[in-house]
């Protein structure tokens, strides 16, 4: 939601996923970071198979960094796509729950018992969009286009996608070319419907890209790690330790809240097309409105670091009113005429 | 609202061969014009087969600074079981109503016209748009009650009656530099024209029972002076249709006369009180200074407004989003609003609690009246969709998700009640207002912010 009379906030993200692969959980993370350096901030999270106990496990994770309603603010409900297979539960997902603290109590609650405690996905993504400034938002999809393009039909809210949202970043694909990729392959006719139909330019980070750069599992031995994190218990539930996750979901969740940093370099403009057996290519094209990003190995380093400083962080609270305006105050940059230091 | 095209007193007191016309009036002398509950003569026995099926009505009664939700959502979903708190007083009718859980009026929070929650909710409330922030230049959307009067009202004398029990300002800001027009009205014909509530009962009743439009002070001022009731009026025409009922629609008609001349004897002695305490008092003289005796008045002449199809669509504001009232008789002195602002300290969470079931010990008066009104082999609830709901959930948080919402009444044999029905979490409040224009019998595919209708509700 926007900061009452403060001007407009920083960009909304929206994370749409299946959360098949564990990099989806570090994204989330990594949006939840960015959003507390500013960034970005972070909308709602919409998954797109109907799975209860990843929406638990999701919902936990937010409840974690958003912290207990409170001031005017819900913590928004998981968007929960209702058709589909759930597919596999992997123990990230459930292992978390498992924690006690000394006391007994678990360490994170799961409050999603039945479909109810979610969401559709096409309404909160229209709700949350009504409550961003114009051109101020953008969409991370990293798994297939279901929800995305059930979006696309609902009266008016492609309308309202073109009036809100910048750009969708897309987890998927391979550039300029390569062997189909499962995200795409899970549903065809919704990916060649967003690509027809989706109003904002699209960026791909194609399966080339979160392959190279890999998210390193040492990270989470680090001081800086706090001993109870959603995001770390899950990683360290996914698969036995110590591993690296490639970073698919993590290359377009970085890309998305910082565009302009150089992460990544661009493609030439063109438009992107799909088969029939889920594999895409890309045609350069003036005024097409896709793009794709490129590795840039010089920047492999700094990419790396931002995952390990930003995908598993504690949570930055929430600032409203008199605290929110102090914090500020301490974050103004230090006056330009600095007196001398003494001799 | 005073239907343009529904005649008045049109239908003349007589009975049509053997059968009662249903819009039979008992007219009298002056001013009055008495319609008439639903009668055995109105549908023989021997055609009981064809009878018409009975009207169904709907009315909204809109509570302000949302609810203490520990005390009002049970920690269960389905049928019934222990009722919390603030519905205990409801514990004779919990066969009788559903609680919806999780609808949402997205409309109502802020987006980015930042403060104002209390202008937003009431605003959107039956409109279903994020109304315009202002103080001047007010803009809602027509509210779904007056579309369906608009389709229907012309089957009743009024297409609408618009109450309410706290304060009918149309101007100045109420909230956050929104209009009190948003704070203090439910109901919408157009988007810049809401429709403002009745608050005093004599004018209610004169609405009801008289020409359509409140006496002229002289008018009143007679007939006060002879004493006299408004069934004093109607006596021959009484004496007529007596003459040619049977036994239980003279029993019917008796009780429901006796019920005008109940709530007609307590506003005049409301007006005598007002006069003791004080004769030059600014204030509408039949506003009784009591909330509960208030609130009686008003809902039994919804009941006898519902029995006797006079209208089908009711909107009750009892107070107003952002009401300051102070609950004395409960011993609590500080005002509503201020009190919801509890900052989680239990002895002011308690006081609000307290309000909210006080609230509801009210409607349940009313319930036990609609319950208790026979029409057919029903009820008159059985034939009703009274909707009791906030328009906020959590005063203190001001959240628009989970809005407090009870229905009461079957919507003529078509709901199943007696259950606790939760929806997915921000479930648009919209899609419950498309299914019951459905049962009104005005359908429509959206209104407002609706993603379809709210399904399983019914008996299916």
């Amino acid at each position: 939601m926007p900061q009452f009379g403060r001007g407009k906030p920083a960009a909304g993200a929206f994370f749409d996923s299946d959360f098949r692969t564990i990099d989806n959980v570090l994204a989330v993370g990594l949006l939840h970071g960015l959003q507390g350096k500013g960034d970005c901030t972070f909308a709602i999270v919409t998954m797109s198979r109907p799975n209860l106990a990843v929406a638990g496990y999701l919902d936990a994770v937010e409840r974690y960094y958003r912290g207990p309603a409170g001031n005017f603010a819900q913590v928004p409900p998981i968007g929960l796509c209702t058709e589909g297979s759930p597919g596999e539960t992997s123990p990230a997902y459930v292992e978390p729950f498992q924690r006690k603290k000394p006391d007994g109590t678990p360490v994170y609650q799961n409050e999603v018992k039945s479909v109810n405690q979610t969401g559709d996905p096409t309404l909160l993504i229209r709700n949350y969009l009504q409550a961003q400034y114009d051109q101020n938002c953008f969409f991370i999809l990293s798994g297939p286009a279901t929800n995305l393009a059930a979006a696309l039909d609902f009266p008016g809210l492609k309308e309202l996608l073109a009036a809100k949202a910048k750009y969708l970043v897309i987890a998927g694909g391979a550039f300029p070319s390569g062997p189909a990729e499962a995200h795409i392959k899970a549903d065809i006719p919704a990916f060649k419907k967003l690509l027809a139909q989706w109003p904002t330019p699209i960026f791909f980070s194609g399966n080339e890209v979160g392959a190279a750069l890999e998210f390193p599992g040492a990270s989470l031995d680090r001081d800086t790690v706090p001993v109870d994190h959603p995001i770390a218990d899950a990683y360290r539930a996914n698969q036995t330790m110590p591993y690296n996750a490639q970073s698919w979901a993590m290359t377009a969740a970085l890309y998305g809240a910082r565009p302009k940093e150089g992460y990544f370099k661009l493609s030439g403009r063109g438009q992107v097309s799909v088969d029939g057996e889920g594999r895409t290519a890309f045609s350069p094209a003036e005024k097409g409105n896709h793009q794709y990003l490129i590795l840039d190995p010089a920047q492999k380093e700094k990419i790396i670091l931002a995952y390990v400083e930003l995908a598993i962080t504690k949570p930055v609270p929430r600032r409203f009113g008199k605290a929110a305006a102090a914090d500020d105050q301490e974050q103004q940059p230090p006056p330009k005429t600095v007196p001398p230091p003494k001799k | 609202m005073m239907n343009p095209k529904a005649p008045v007193m049109s239908t003349p007191a007589t009975i049509k061969g053997s059968t009662l016309g249903r819009r039979t009036f008992l007219r009298g002398i002056g001013t009055a014009a008495i319609g008439l509950p639903f009668l055995d003569a109105m549908a023989p026995a021997l055609f009981a087969s064809t009878a018409p099926e009975a009207p169904v009505r709907m009315a909204f009664f809109y509570l302000p600074n949302g609810m203490i939700m520990d005390a009002w959502n049970p920690s269960y979903d389905g049928k019934f079981g222990e009722l919390p708190r603030t519905l205990k007083p409801l514990e004779a009718y919990k066969d009788d109503f559903i609680q919806l859980g999780n609808l949402t009026h997205n409309t109502g929070r802020a987006l980015l016209d930042g403060a104002g929650d209390h202008g937003r909710c009431s605003g959107s409330y039956l409109t279903g748009v994020q109304v315009k922030k202002s103080v001047v230049e007010i803009k809602a959307s027509v509210s779904f009650d007056q579309l369906v009067a608009n389709q229907i009202g012309s089957k009743t004398r009024f297409a609408s009656l618009e109450l309410g029990m706290d304060d009918a300002r149309q101007a100045g800001d109420c909230d956050s530099g929104y209009s009190c027009a948003y704070t203090n009205n439910l109901a919408w014909r157009g988007e810049t024209q809401p429709l403002p509530p009745t608050l005093d009962p004599r004018v209610v009743f004169e609405r009801l029972f008289g020409a359509g439009q409140p006496m002229t002070p002289q008018e009143r001022a007679r007939q006060a002076k002879n004493r006299r009731s408004i069934l004093d009026f109607v006596t021959e025409d009484t004496h007529k249709l007596e003459g040619s009922l049977g036994p239980s629609d003279r029993r019917k008609l008796d009780e429901y006369l006796s019920s005008i001349r109940d709530v007609e004897s307590r506003i005049q002695r409301t007006e005598s009180d007002n006069r003791q305490i004080d004769p030059h008092m600014d204030k509408p003289y039949g506003i009784p200074m009591d909330f509960a005796e208030h609130f009686k008045m008003m809902s039994d002449m919804i009941t006898i407004a519902f029995q006797a199809d006079l209208t089908r669509i009711v909107t009750f504001m009892v107070t107003r989003e952002g009401s300051l009232r102070a609950y004395r008789e409960l011993g609590i002195s500080d005002g509503h609003h201020p009190l919801t602002h509890h900052r989680n300290q239990a002895e002011l969470i308690e006081k609000v609690r307290k309000i909210n079931e006080y609230h509801t010990r009210q409607f349940a008066g009313f319930i036990e009246k609609m319950k208790s009104t026979k029409e057919g082999d029903r009820s008159l609830l059985d034939n009703s969709m009274i909707v009791y709901g906030a328009g906020l959930q959590d005063g203190n948080l001001h959240l628009h998700e989970d809005l407090p919402t009870l229905m009461f009444g079957r919507g003529g044999n078509y709901f199943k009640t007696g259950r606790r029905i939760v929806s997915r979490r921000e479930t648009p409040m919209c899609n419950l207002f498309l299914t019951m224009m459905d049962r009104m019998g005005v359908h429509m595919e959206h209104f407002g912010d609706s993603n379809g209708h709210l399904t399983g509700l019914d008996l299916g």
